[in-house]
């Protein structure tokens, strides 16, 4: 979190620069099976994040220092396109996607039943084609809905939302100027029906309070975001069957 | 990952070669419907979106300020990569780009470059001092065959929908950037011992050696490629370059409507 | 696939969502038991059959089971073996005591050859997936013609139809042998023209295979070659 000296975040009126409210979430559009060579794939847009992921597999895990007798494992690669922010980004693997696609894969891993697949492993890619504050959340709701889309069995799917704190204030879904300049920020990967938490970070400054705030506004986006990536799924299948 | 190729399906692309005919119905030199979309992303400077069959492209154009080379103090530069990442295919794995991805970009790069569409004088700040870079940044989500193509496609006309960026750099007002030509690229394979204009992914899995062409809006070649295992005649070569003399003035025609919405 | 699919009951689930309570149900395939509610774990139809539920996926991956018919193409051949793609996970293992010839040790590949396809059967699946073939047995063999298409596992029932009504009338349709293999791979031997037409019912399988429009479609289809066949 950057500091926050003299940027305002809040209007006079009470709502936040973009017009929204402190709980509302920016705008958000799921596409299933996008990209035919996949085996399961989805595109979110979240605000004006693009994110898509592509699942391949299951297959035999490769190299076999990877592979786990009793389970499948998750092999996930989250990775910015060069052009997806501001500044160009030099292709390839960062710190940052690194312990990204770590804490994602392990996300994963708590939903799908991976142990109906010894030694194999089930590729997940997450390509973020524009960033705007959020990346890692959509980037984990584009992949359970592409998990679903390629038949991935899971016991759940897992919601990517976040809150934050801007001027002493909790709202939910930091946009690109409130995650600048805000004080606090508290992405979640949320199981939408059992109310379980496969995913958690946060940074900067958060009373007990104010991370209880938090995390019920990140419930709330979860439930709405859910909606959306069922919706989704079920709009490409049920074409035919009205 | 180097991918199986069935012996029945190089029998069967050499049964229909002899009909004429192709695996997806489709006739020798008939293209999969293209559909291009532009300014499709937030933060790219010029962004474009390319769907041919089953293969997405996207490409991306961002610029950077730079100091001039010494002996060319007042031209600015030119860049085209593209990325053959895992997303694509089954068969791409992880790691550093692959000769792939790099023939690939450099291909498309030269095409651009060679075609002389964006003027280096015309990417001067400051002669000596400051000029401005551009890089185009292609990305493959998903290969259904034929990605030269698409990645030209959308290379070129995200650079053709490019804004310069100069306010958030400080050095005077954002502008289109000056783009005087529509190269495109058109790419035959040998399949069943023919070449086949866009070949689809059985046929690139069945096939043979590909050639790939780009042609300028004057007709001229700008650059040539010839990838992959096994040799061809002079006279093949002359039909295909018909060809795709045809398939580029077509291309360059739903870059044009495009850029008219 | 018609059982249990009919008219308004017929329910789109996604994973994590609650099918019902358990209340003395079994629970089958893409389904599990959690707080004594039932959970959908694949995106599918439900499926209400002899008190069992279960979820009939829209998608899924080829899982081997012993007993199987498969089209397999050799990917790797040593001296008294051959390791087949099944389409699986996991490649099949050909052992040459277990291949319809007589093989001499070294000699594997004067058989069989890499990106030679054929039809072979599951001998056996190990709890690590591990496959072995069999190529003993009535009609088992190298299949040195026609074509291969692939299709989602999840189809084949629809592409069968009922005891077989749908893959026979493809058969008279397109006047072509057709093997449908239990990992997704369908084979089709006949003239070029019947091929191709095959091929193409099999392309409205892939993409209309889940809806309820697909018979509709396929007797389109159907129509369209015998236009062609008359002209």
């Amino acid at each position: 979190m950057g500091g926050y000296g003299d940027i305002q975040l809040l209007r006079e009126d009470g709502l936040r620069l973009d017009g929204r409210k402190l709980d509302e979430s920016r705008p958000v559009t799921i596409q299933a099976g996008i990209l035919p060579a996949a085996d399961g794939s989805a595109m979110v847009t979240h605000g004006l994040n693009v994110a898509v992921a592509a699942v391949y597999g299951p297959m035999e895990a490769h190299p076999r220092k990877i592979q786990r007798q009793d389970r499948a494992v998750i092999d996930v690669r989250y990775n910015m396109a060069p052009f997806s922010t501001s500044d160009r980004i030099r292709p390839g693997f960062n710190r940052r996607s690194r312990e990204i696609s770590k804490v994602t894969a392990e996300a994963l891993e708590s939903v799908v039943l991976v142990e109906r697949y010894p030694r194999s492993k089930i590729r997940v890619e997450i390509e973020i084609l524009a960033a705007e504050a959020g990346t890692r959340c959509a980037g984990i709701t584009a992949a359970s809905v592409a998990l679903a889309d390629a038949g991935i069995p899971m016991r759940d799917m897992i919601v990517g939302v976040a809150s934050g704190k801007i001027e002493d204030t909790v709202v939910l879904d930091l946009d690109k100027a409130e995650d600048n300049y805000g004080q606090a920020d508290l992405p979640a990967g949320i199981l939408p029906n059992t109310g379980e938490i496969a995913f958690l970070q946060m940074d900067g400054d958060l009373s007990p309070e104010e991370f209880d705030l938090a995390m019920e506004y990140n419930f709330k986006a979860a439930k709405e975001i859910h909606e959306i990536m069922v919706e989704a799924l079920q709009s490409r299948y049920q074409g035919g069957d009205k | 990952m180097v991918e199986l190729v069935p012996n029945l399906l190089r029998q069967e692309l050499g049964r229909l070669a002899e009909q004429d005919a192709r695996i997806d119905g489709r006739a020798r030199f008939e293209g999969r419907d293209i559909h291009l979309e532009t300014n499709c992303l937030y933060n790219a400077e010029g962004s474009a979106k390319v769907t041919m069959g089953k293969t997405v492209v996207y490409a991306g154009v961002k610029f950077e300020i730079r100091t001039p080379w010494p002996d060319r103090p007042s031209e600015g530069s030119l860049m085209c990569g593209a990325e053959l990442r895992p997303v694509a295919h089954r068969k791409y794995e992880p790691g550093p780009p692959s000769p792939e991805s790099i023939e690939l970009g450099r291909v498309v790069d030269r095409g651009i470059r060679e075609s002389g569409c964006i003027d280096m004088d015309s990417l001067c700040i400051i002669p000596g001092e400051k000029v401005w870079g551009v890089m185009i940044d292609i990305h493959v989500l998903s290969d259904g065959g034929n990605i030269f193509d698409a990645c030209g496609l959308a290379a070129i006309a995200a650079l053709r929908t490019a804004v310069v960026p100069a306010e958030r750099f400080d050095v005077g007002e954002d502008y289109t950037l000056p783009v005087n030509g529509t190269p495109i690229m058109a790419s035959f394979t040998r399949v069943g011992g023919r070449y086949v204009y866009d070949p689809c992914e059985e046929e690139e899995l069945g096939g043979d050696e590909r050639i790939h062409i780009t042609i300028g809006d004057e007709g001229h070649l700008h650059s040539l490629q010839k990838g992959l295992r096994g040799v061809f005649t002079p006279q093949e070569f002359a039909e295909i370059f018909e060809v795709a003399q045809e398939k580029c003035a077509e291309l360059r025609k739903i870059v044009a409507k495009e850029e008219a919405n | 696939m018609s059982q249990g699919r009919s008219g308004a009951e017929q329910r789109l689930v996604t994973p994590g969502m609650a099918i019902g309570p358990l209340s003395g149900m079994r629970v089958g395939s893409g389904a599990i038991i959690h707080n004594d509610e039932i959970i959908a774990t694949k995106l599918g139809w439900v499926r209400e059959f002899n008190g069992t539920i279960s979820v009939d996926p829209i998608n899924s991956p080829y899982l081997p089971r012993s007993g199987d018919l498969v089209i397999a193409t050799v990917a790797e051949v040593r001296n008294n073996l051959w390791f087949m793609n099944i389409n699986g996970s996991f490649q099949g293992l050909l052992p040459m005591s277990l291949a319809p010839w007589k093989v001499e040790f070294g000699h594997a590949r004067q058989h069989m050859d890499i990106g030679d396809s054929a039809l072979a059967r599951v001998q056996e699946v190990d709890e690590c997936h591990n496959v072995v073939l069999t190529m003993k047995g009535v009609g088992l063999r190298r299949l040195s013609q026609g074509a291969v298409v692939e299709v989602p596992v999840n189809h084949l029932d629809r592409i069968r139809g009922l005891n077989n009504s749908n893959l026979d009338r493809m058969k008279d349709v397109s006047d072509c042998r057709i093997i449908v293999g239990e990992n997704g791979r369908v084979w089709i031997d006949g003239s070029e023209q019947g091929i191709s037409w095959a091929r193409e019912a099999l392309n409205i399988a892939k993409k209309h295979g889940h809806k309820t429009d697909f018979d509709k479609l396929m007797s389109q289809h159907e129509s369209n070659y015998v236009n062609k066949g008359d002209a």
